[in-house]
């Protein structure tokens, strides 16, 4: 086990040093990268200067658990977002739900959460696990204007009332997996890294605050999910996104997965993702085929890339959900 | 610096001409109009600060962009699908002589918030300079993806809060294309080429430098190029034609016979050898190459070097 704190803005860097000697690591151009004897990866930040700053974490295959922990601290006013994915790897097919590791601390649980920044927050990263974790830092002053326009403050009250837990979490959705996944891939190498860094934390802000915005909704109707159910649901929701490329797994299935009856588990996973299951699992199926046919794969690869057996079934899919055939979106002019 | 919130009440407030002008969270402005426009003439909304600024547009029909402070001057026809950055301030307007549907966003970056988020980029840096010094428009044609994030740009209804999110989002997307688009051409140098489209010059900079790993290698063929480029050898035969003025084949045969006439001039392998080791699999085959290229057989030639020592 290791800690680093992370106190302030040049917390960050310092933690470098500390992790680097820790794991036997290189540190190059302020990404750490992980050798291989302790794990695989790379842990980078960005933003220092913008005054946003993120703490980018893309590991694998870690020989101990990596703890990062961010000391309480009161001048600093400001939240702490928090948005990671964390798999087992080569789990496959199997039927068994991906995260039963979900002991004290949520260890090894993919969530999104925000938590106020004078209360501190530590984050225990597991080993053996493919993780990909973005922590953001951003000033309160940015995010209660936007916050508040929402639910009158009701989030910043609850964060802020003394008896209320650490910090808010929900389980994370497809489209923090796909920023996630596209973040990691290009933000060691991209030209324009501020700009790239603060467009997806925008992006990010954005999501989250959706998803602020249901859960108000769902509460103030009364229907607010209990912890099992939203861990159930995202047991699904996990499922869903990481076999997009075979066929829908079908209700029965899902329901045991979630242990819940098909009837309850349609009508809550509606309710709090805004989808039909099916619709769900199309939705992230096109949005990776919208990323292949951005980098200029063909369609007919892509069709089968995604598991459809006929290039037309993918095309009359993709021109449901976007408006447009694939052949049009790569021809615009 | 931190994200700038401004009160929601003010977000709505200047109106230029018809520009719909937003404060973005991030600290850029986003001047927004839509609308079918009967004989426009259009000039970007002032921002009164130092900056630059990206406007992206679609439309149907015909469009002149004037760079000039009068009706005329210099003008340039434009296309569907732009996005064009100036420095602000600099003259630039839309001009139509009919009725066409018409969609602009422009974006205005302000010289600290550059400096901020994109000075330590070198390539900003030398967009930058481009932008002072040779051309004071930089033009980059929009995608399919691009076109959708304008156009949800454009049309953003619902929460306010989410969507002056949304479309800052949409709007950083397109301004982090439009640099990363910028970049790549800019990695590329290749002025003569009249290939518009950025994505073909980097697709030949692929082959390219695929082709002068492997041009040595005996199993190096055509095939495996287009399979790991996913492109058809008569597009891809288009595009080298366009820039190289040859065939793919005959790129690739040049690059061999140039490197066997070095060997050759190193006067260490037999020739025999030495067109085994480029890639031929049999001597006629060379001696006719190296024949077509340099109108002499590769013995005659390596005659007259040693006659030259």
């Amino acid at each position: 086990m290791s800690y680093v704190s992370l106190e302030n803005s040049e917390g960050f860097l310092k933690c470098f040093e500390v992790i680097a000697e820790d794991k036997s690591c290189i540190v190059s151009d302020s990404v750490l990268y992980f050798s291989g004897k302790t794990g695989k990866g790379f842990i980078t930040v960005a933003g220092i200067h913008t005054g946003i700053e993120v703490l980018a974490v893309n590991l694998s295959q870690l020989t101990d658990d990596l703890t990062i922990r961010f000391q309480p601290s009161s001048d600093a006013a400001s939240y702490i977002l928090h948005f990671d994915e964390i798999e087992v790897p080569n789990k496959g097919d199997n039927d068994v739900p991906v995260n039963t590791v979900g002991t004290p601390a949520e260890k090894g649980h993919s969530v999104v959460s925000i938590a106020d920044a004078a209360r501190g927050k530590t984050i225990v990263y597991p080993r053996e696990r493919m993780i990909r974790s973005l922590v953001v830092r951003v000033r309160k002053a940015s995010l209660d204007h936007l916050i508040k326009d929402f639910d009158a403050g009701t989030i910043g009250a609850i964060l802020d009332s003394p008896d209320s837990p650490a910090s808010l979490t929900w389980p994370i959705t497809f489209k923090y997996r796909l920023l996630l996944n596209d973040f990691m891939a290009e933000i060691v190498q991209h030209p324009f890294r501020e700009l790239f860094t603060i467009r997806n934390v925008s992006m990010l802000m954005e999501y989250l605050l959706q998803q602020l915005f249901v859960m108000q909704k769902l509460s103030d109707d009364g229907n607010s999910l209990s912890t099992q159910d939203t861990r159930s649901l995202s047991r699904v929701e996990q499922h869903l996104c990481l076999h997009y490329k075979t066929e829908f797994p079908g209700i029965e299935k899902l329901s045991r997965i979630s242990a819940m009856s098909p009837t309850s588990l349609k009508t809550k996973f509606k309710r709090y993702y805004g989808e039909t299951l099916f619709g769900y699992y199309q939705k992230n199926k096109l949005e990776h085929a919208r990323k292949l046919l951005d980098n200029k794969v063909p369609v007919k690869v892509v069709a089968t890339e995604i598991g459809y057996s006929n290039p037309s079934h993918f095309t009359l899919a993709f021109k449901k959900e976007y408006g447009f055939s694939p052949w049009h979106y790569l021809n615009p002019h | 610096m931190t994200m700038k919130f401004q009160d929601p009440d003010q977000d709505i407030a200047v109106k230029a001409l018809q520009w719909q002008v937003l404060s973005l969270p991030v600290g850029l402005k986003a001047a927004i109009l839509k609308g079918p426009a009967d004989r426009m003439e259009l000039t970007l909304p002032n921002f009164r600060e130092e900056g630059t600024t990206i406007s992206f547009i679609n439309y149907k029909g015909d469009v002149r962009i004037g760079t000039g402070h009068r009706p005329g001057d210099k003008e340039q026809p434009a296309s569907p699908g732009l996005g064009l950055m100036t420095v602000a301030g600099r003259p630039m307007s839309f001009r139509t002589g009919a009725a066409v549907p018409f969609a602009a966003l422009v974006l205005f970056i302000p010289r600290a918030w550059a400096q901020l988020f994109m000075g330590a980029n070198t390539p900003f840096r030398k967009i930058e300079q481009q932008l002072e010094e040779e051309t004071n428009i930089i033009t980059c044609r929009l995608g399919r993806r691009q076109l959708s994030l304008l156009s949800a740009t454009l049309g953003v209804t619902g929460e306010p809060a989410l969507s002056l999110l949304s479309l800052q989002n949409n709007a950083l997307a397109l301004l982090e294309y439009f640099l990363c688009n910028r970049h790549r051409s800019l990695l590329g140098v290749n002025p003569i080429a009249d290939i518009e489209n950025e994505d073909d010059l980097s697709l030949i900079r692929e082959v390219e430098s695929y082709i002068s790993e492997f041009y040595c290698s005996d199993t190096f063929t055509v095939d495996s190029i287009l399979k790991k480029t996913y492109t058809s050898y008569h597009r891809l035969n288009f595009l080298f034609k366009s820039i190289h003025g040859m065939t793919i084949s005959e790129y690739i045969r040049n690059k061999r016979i140039e490197k066997s006439k070095e060997m050759i001039a190193d006067n260490v392998k037999s020739i025999s050898q030495i067109a085994y080791e480029i890639g031929y699999s049999s001597i006629s085959n060379y001696i006719l190459a190296f024949k077509k290229v340099y109108q002499i057989t590769p013995g005659k030639y390596k005659k007259q070097i040693d006659s030259l020592a």
